[in-house]
């Protein structure tokens, strides 16, 4: 068959960080170019109270709505200030510290950092970002 | 399309009297184009033969998957190479380290090689390829990055209505379970999707696979279930580890095949390649378990 239909795959790297993701117990997203939310780990899953699988991807501004992050100041993080946002449209790792709400209700303080992930001459495909909990045990040398 | 196989042996060179018939040469496909032209998938020892079977003053294009030596040890020894009437043109990956010619240069120069790529008598010419679709001749040519060990390129050549694809040295299951996974998250997939022939890694049987995780290659049934994901009509398993002997890889065809039916293929469908054997390849108008 000679036809190639719409491109149904993701780039290489992004496939090797997803595989990588899902054998850390640090919690860790992976989001596309375009800052979706495509993947995130079982870790992950436990700090947000929900798994991927319900979820499924989501864009950068569901993610806000959802999980309402409150940066260090008190205030409602903009979208602009997620260091996931920052990685992507910089292409520079970030870095913050901020609070959620999580689906089971609970408010959780955690840092957290995004680098860029970047392939040869296509350039950036996405970012992989980690979090820590720091209102956990065990937090002692985060921010 | 015709497909002819000058090397299927993966990793080293295995000749010996129990290697006769699958053959002992590395990575060589050719790849015959209704067109008249040829497009030559990796030089590993195969491609010295393939290369005494050339007509005077040769055009080749040479597309290397990636520059493991079992990909590119028989470019030094391909016949055109010596030819000043020869045209050769080498398609490899990119890489940000150094220039696909730099990074050839390392084996072809001294003290590895008594020539230099500057002595060669024909003209060659080297194209560094990312990602990419291109033309040559009346073929369509989509290569990606597979997960193998460095970079490494898959191909996709589509003429007319007939696609083959070459993934030579891949791990797809690497970190994941291919069964359930979602497209989009399968290296490979896009350009081994409804291939016509997918000739694809089969470095080893499912009980030596365990001991080999991470080392670039695929266990039988895993090469199997990704070919049977993408969709593919037809499949020739490739890349023989060098310790498979002729019986060896004719219990692994019978296993291969009842495991192609299990999936819910045509059993005749699978093969394994075989050094010196040919296939010719058409488009899905052929209904399904009809060989081409
Ligand atoms: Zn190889
Ligand atoms: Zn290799």
């Amino acid at each position: 068959m000679a036809v190639m239909a719409a491109r149904a795959q993701k780039p290489l790297e992004l496939i090797l960080a997803r595989n990588l993701l899902t054998s850390l117990s640090t919690p860790a997203f992976l989001v596309d170019e375009k800052a979706q939310l495509v993947f995130y780990n079982e870790a992950a899953g436990a700090l947000l109270g929900r798994p991927f699988e319900d979820v499924g991807r989501m864009s950068p501004e569901k993610w806000i709505s959802t999980y309402g992050p409150i940066g260090e100041d008190g205030e409602p993080m903009p979208l602009d200030d997620l260091p996931t946002t920052r990685a992507i449209r910089n292409g520079r790792p970030a870095h913050a510290s901020f609070r959620i709400r999580s689906a089971d209700g609970a408010e959780r303080e955690i840092a957290s950092s995004a680098f860029p992930i970047v392939a040869s001459e296509r350039g950036s495909s996405g970012a992989m970002i980690l979090f820590w909990p720091t209102n956990d045990q065990g937090s002692e040398g985060d921010e | 399309m015709k497909i002819r196989v000058w090397g299927a042996r993966g990793s080293v060179p295995a000749p010996g009297p129990e290697m006769v018939r699958y053959g002992g040469n590395t990575s060589s496909v050719q790849l015959l184009l209704d067109s008249g032209e040829q497009l030559l998938l990796d030089s590993g020892t195969g491609i010295r033969t393939l290369g005494l079977s050339l007509a005077a003053a040769p055009r080749v294009n040479i597309l290397l998957t990636h520059l493991h030596l079992d990909h590119i040890q028989g470019l030094m020894f391909f016949p055109p190479c010596f030819r000043s009437d020869a045209e050769i043109a080498i398609w490899g990956p990119a890489s940000p380290e150094a220039s696909l010619e730099d990074r050839i240069a390392r084996y072809i120069s001294a003290p590895l090689s008594p020539v230099e790529v500057r002595e060669l008598p024909c003209s060659v010419s080297f194209r560094d390829t990312p990602p990419s679709r291109w033309r040559i001749g009346s073929a369509t040519v989509v290569c990606e990055a597979v997960n193998h060990r460095g970079p490494t390129l898959g191909f996709r050549i589509t003429e007319g209505d007939t696609t083959v694809c070459y993934i030579p040295d891949h791990e797809p299951v690497l970190g994941t379970e291919l069964a359930d996974l979602d497209p989009e998250w399968i290296s490979g997939y896009d350009l081994a999707r409804d291939a016509d022939l997918l000739i694809h890694d089969c470095q080893y049987a499912d009980e030596e696979y365990p001991a080999h995780i991470g080392w670039g290659h695929s266990g039988m049934s895993d090469a199997l279930t990704f070919a049977s994901r993408v969709g593919a009509r037809r499949v020739l398993l490739f890349h023989h580890d060098p310790l498979h002997s002729d019986s060896f890889l004719d219990r692994l065809r019978g296993t291969a095949r009842r495991r192609w039916e299990e999936l819910g293929n045509d059993p005749a469908l699978v093969e394994m390649a075989m050094e010196g054997g040919e296939l010719e390849v058409a488009g899905t108008a052929l209904p399904a378990g009809v060989p081409a």
